[in-house]
């Protein structure tokens, strides 16, 4: 079975085929273009949608030709019907749906953060993992549990990726800022005390935010290094607080930020504690792509039949603990 | 000495106190964090928890006994609970408990304690009483703000880890702790609640 997937949440428009043989999926090409605001700045939503509109066609006659696939073979198509930037879904929603018209396919709606969670399943061979989602849009533990992903604990305000991405610009890099704090925190080993926000099995970070912000005054490299050490501690204590409630013997993590190999490390020796595997998704699949969008829309196709085009909406805030799983 | 639980902050391990049973938790040494980061933490947390647990027990919640601590080593020992976490509980158990819990929480608050880590493996039944156990989170707060983040804690643990009884138990929860706290800061708290809960990520604005 062939599907088609198309990713436009925030700043990556991406598209991507796979085939899917049984339980097994081969990614055949996965394209993206990443929106790229200028120093400083962030997302605009409609700069970033003006991106995705401009590159949309070539995208996806890219992943075609790298496939070597017609459109009239495709299965399914799949599209990022949120939580993102609704100018960004939009985009996505559009070029999804003329396809589904004009060459009659079958069309899915995909929740983009469940996309995260399947496509690492996919990549890394979990089974029954807790999850951690931590992107531009996520933080999140989650676990499986009644057909339902559960939330065992969560950021109350901003993400660990907008926590990064807000003091990078803020000190002068471009988003999303990981890989730059990632280097310059790795000259330092000069921690500076930061506040530390830990609610049982949530974390919040706009305290830390606006302490990091400070503490860059006098030494950007300090707090890079700080911020680091301190975000992921806590992201490392809910997560050994959660393996320890849940009792799970996996940890998967997915998204943007899994990417950072400060994390993973810190994470790594989490697991060794609490004696349970470790799973992280491979860097390349870890940021938005088309690919998340297109493994789930084919996990759905084998419970559902397609939308009818009237219901593909696009819609910003769809938490993904209020998605039913039937596969 | 055995040990009984790894937890996600400190071991747990049974031992002896003046030859009756006793418990001792030990925050060990977490490499991965940054080392002055990580002793401030271990010991940060070992002064809270023996203090509130003693504290506690002055306006009459069932904690455990504080027998000695040592900040070194970052560890307490105390007496032991033979009970059952109320989170091994059958389902129909932990929605009669519910109440019970809902009614220790509004006393914690009511007396100035913020638990900061309500969940149902922290409370322990035993002989029929119910247990508070880990204050290694708790605060010294009276803020309404603080108070609303410990019920949303324990919403989210029943609404993952209890998905089955949510509704049963969070509303006999809540029938507790309104007995304890009153009418008017029941209704202050739960309003905090939603206002947390629509500041997270994608929450349904209303």
């Amino acid at each position: 079975m062939l599907g088609l997937g198309i990713e436009s949440t925030a700043h990556t428009f991406s598209c991507a085929i796979i085939e899917k043989n049984g339980k097994k999926g081969k990614i055949l090409s996965d394209v993206r273009r990443i929106y790229r605001p200028d120093n400083g700045e962030g997302i605009h939503p409609r700069e970033a949608s003006r991106h995705h509109i401009e590159q949309s066609s070539l995208v996806l006659s890219d992943c075609l030709k790298e496939a070597n696939i017609s459109i009239k073979d495709l299965d399914i198509v799949s599209y990022s019907a949120g939580p993102g930037l609704g100018p960004c879904l939009r985009v996505g929603a559009v070029v999804a749906r003329s396809l589904s018209s004009f060459y009659n396919i079958p069309i899915y709606p995909v929740n983009h953060a469940i996309g995260h969670i399947e496509l690492g399943k996919l990549l890394t061979g979990a089974s029954n993992p807790l999850v951690l989602l931590i992107s531009g849009g996520h933080t999140m533990l989650l676990a499986f549990l009644h057909k339902q992903w559960r939330v065992f604990g969560e950021t109350l305000d901003i993400t660990l990726g907008q926590l990064l991405d807000q003091f990078g610009r803020s000190i002068g890099f471009a988003s999303p800022c990981g890989r730059n704090i990632e280097e310059l925190a790795s000259t330092s080993s000069n921690y500076v005390p930061l506040p530390y926000s830990v609610k049982g099995n949530d974390v919040s970070f706009s305290g830390l935010l606006s302490a990091t912000k400070t503490v860059a005054k006098k030494n950007k490299i300090d707090a890079c290094y700080s911020l680091q050490e301190t975000a992921f501690a806590m992201i490392s204590e809910v997560v050994e607080r959660a393996l320890s409630f849940t009792q799970k013997r996996e940890l998967m993590i997915v998204g943007g930020v899994a990417a950072n190999k400060r994390l993973s490390e810190m994470l790594k020796d989490v697991c060794k504690r609490h004696n349970c595997k470790f799973f992280v998704v491979p860097i390349r699949y870890a940021g938005d792509c088309g690919s998340q969008i297109c493994w789930t829309g084919l996990l759905e196709s084998q419970v559902k039949s397609g939308s009818s085009l009237k219901d593909t909406f696009v819609t910003q805030s769809w938490r993904l603990d209020t998605v039913k799983v039937d596969y | 000495m055995k040990l009984i639980k790894k937890g996600a902050e400190a071991d747990i391990y049974q031992t002896n106190w003046q030859n009756s049973k006793a418990i001792l938790k030990i925050r060990k040494v977490k490499n991965y964090r940054n080392s002055s980061l990580d002793s401030k933490i271990r010991k940060q947390r070992t002064i809270k928890e023996s203090q509130m647990i003693s504290h506690a027990r002055t306006f009459g919640i069932p904690t455990p006994l504080v027998y000695f601590v040592n900040l070194e080593k970052s560890c307490i020992i105390m007496q032991e609970i033979p009970g059952t976490p109320v989170h091994d509980l059958s389902e129909s158990k932990i929605i009669k408990l519910s109440k019970e819990i809902g009614k220790l929480v509004g006393m914690l608050h009511k007396n100035g304690i913020m638990h900061g880590d309500l969940t149902t493996s922290n409370f322990i039944l035993f002989k029929n009483m119910v247990f508070v156990i880990d204050f290694g989170l708790s605060q010294n707060t009276i803020k309404p703000e603080d108070h609303a983040v410990d019920l949303r804690l324990i919403k989210e643990i029943l609404n993952s880890a209890h998905a089955k009884i949510m509704t049963h138990a969070w509303n006999n929860f809540l029938l507790g702790y309104k007995s304890i706290v009153g009418t008017s800061y029941y209704a202050k708290i739960t309003k905090l609640v939603s206002d947390i809960e629509s500041r997270g990520r994608y929450a349904k604005v209303v």
